[in-house]
């Protein structure tokens, strides 16, 4: 089985080639075009610019991703449907479509957050062998849009545990630095002085941390910050460095501490960690500690696969399909496919 | 115009829903206030008094959140945010279009002036941080 994967939910635009055989995956191609650079300038997304990006660039990616043998070898044809930007999404909903009304091979509509989960899959081996050992796993998946708490009880069946109440984690991250004056993205910038300040030193709120269910807020964290910062004024570089440390820290505290919890009550026999904050080493060590404590497993995916990229579309198809739980859409179907840019993994 | 103090955000919450009894359905609202003012404490107020059961979060990351709404007139509430765009964004180029001047949205506009053609029409409610939890909101 051979699937190609598209991927333009956001700032990237991502195509994979991912084949199967005696069971394993592979790439014969993974290609991610990111726009963070051009966004730089513009200290944040502007959807015109990323929506026009994509259309420059998913031909050319496309090309290369195929070679000459285009579509032959192909089977199905994955791609994200949401959720996401939707000037964004809109490109690859309008690739995906023409390629398949073109070669009438199946289109396998994918939710974004899906594919971080089976990132995972993607980078360990083991999960591919043995997945079933691994079920129920709780699975804690964070990025600039989602912060989202899942119990995964089998392939493509999942519970909403609980999310954050208003702010995402990376969001959360974004708007810290922003606060503090640090640049875009704000993630990586933040997690790395952080390691350079006290955690200690400023104690920070934990906004939720016995709340008794597996919610999360992180927006009133970022007003305390802001409070704090209003009633010290004169703030020098370490004092810059002990605020990311301390707020990494009351984060981190918060996701670990309810991710701990969610496993205990529903007896998992793993914990996962996807989306583009499980690139956030601190975060990853603590969980991975809790886990421990626990004696359980716990995964997460390699940082390729952290940002937004088209092969865990991939992966989450393959599954799906392997599993007999892929919607096939050809045809007049597949024409009228639009994106869905508020498309919730569970549904209530 | 009207100000408010609000002392804590139950009462932010108590001056947008006092504003929803005023609405007929395709007004647009366009919030401003710094991170941390109240922004979308405001628009999770609106919501409420719109009777949508979904809990609001911060559309930051996809500009764009519809709920559908309970309201008898006001069937959908548009919630935008413009936080991560460059300032001469047009709402158009947003994918907002679609929700104009339709009767039965209320779209409302976080960081509003990051948005070069708000509608003349559009109700402005500015939030100032003043100081621990009190807020200045000022509607015109």
């Amino acid at each position: 089985m051979k699937i190609l994967a598209i991927e333009t939910s956001c700032d990237e635009t991502a195509l994979a080639v991912l084949g199967e055989q005696r069971g394993f995956l592979y790439l014969e191609k993974n290609l991610v075009y990111s726009q963070v650079n051009i966004h730089k300038k513009y200290g944040g997304v502007v959807p015109e610019v990323a929506s026009r990006k994509h259309l420059e660039t998913i031909m050319p990616l496309l090309d290369h991703a195929l070679g000459k043998n285009k579509l032959k070898n192909i089977d199905y044809l994955a791609f994200t449907q949401g959720p996401g930007l939707v000037t964004s999404l809109v490109l690859g909903v309008a690739i995906a479509k023409a390629l398949s009304l073109a070669s009438n091979k199946p289109l396998v509509p994918i939710n974004h957050l899906e594919g971080h989960i089976y990132s995972n899959w993607l980078t360990h081996k083991e999960l591919q062998k043995n997945s079933k050992k691994y079920f129920p796993s709780v699975i804690a998946v964070v990025s600039g849009g989602h912060t989202e708490l899942i119990l995964m009880t089998g392939h493509g069946q999942y519970q909403l545990l609980g999310r954050t109440l208003d702010d995402a984690v990376g969001e959360a991250f974004d708007k810290v630095a922003k606060l503090l004056n640090l640049g875009y993205p704000g993630g990586p910038i933040v997690s790395r002085l952080a390691t350079m300040g006290d955690a200690h030193k400023y104690d920070f709120p934990r906004p939720m941390i016995n709340s008794h269910n597996f919610d999360f807020s992180l927006s009133g964290l970022k007003t305390a910050i802001l409070y704090f910062m209003e009633k010290k004024q004169k703030i020098n570089q370490q004092d810059v460095a002990d605020i990311c440390a301390g707020f990494q820290l009351a984060v981190t505290e918060v996701l670990v501490k309810k991710t701990f919890l969610a496993a205990k009550k529903y007896k998992a026999k793993a914990i996962m960690l996807a989306g583009g904050v499980s690139a956030n080493t601190f975060l990853k060590q603590n969980l991975k500690n809790a886990a421990d404590k626990l004696g359980l497993p716990f995964f997460a995916p390699d940082l390729k696969f952290t940002g937004d990229n088209a092969a865990m579309i991939g992966a989450a198809a393959y599954y799906q399909i392997k599993n007999k739980q892929a919607k096939f859409y050809l045809g007049e179907k597949a024409h009228k496919l639009e994106p869905l840019a508020n498309w919730p993994l569970v549904e209530k | 115009m009207k100000e408010y103090i609000a002392k804590s955000q139950a009462e932010t919450e108590k001056i947008a829903k006092e504003l929803v009894q005023k609405l007929r359905g395709g007004e647009v609202l366009a919030l401003v206030g710094n991170l941390g003012a109240g922004k979308t404490v405001f628009v999770k107020g609106l919501a409420k008094a719109l009777g949508i059961e979904d809990n609001i979060t911060s559309p930051t990351f996809v500009l764009m959140k519809i709920y559908q709404s309970q309201h008898k007139k006001i069937k959908r509430l548009v919630h935008v945010d413009c936080y991560r765009l460059e300032k001469t964004e047009d709402l158009t180029e947003i994918g907002l279009a679609d929700y104009l001047n339709d009767p039965e949205n209320i779209v409302v506009i976080e960081w509003a002036d990051r948005v070069v053609n708000l509608p003349k029409d559009a109700i402005n409610i500015n939030i100032d941080y003043i100081e621990g939890q009190t807020r200045r909101v000022r509607v015109s």
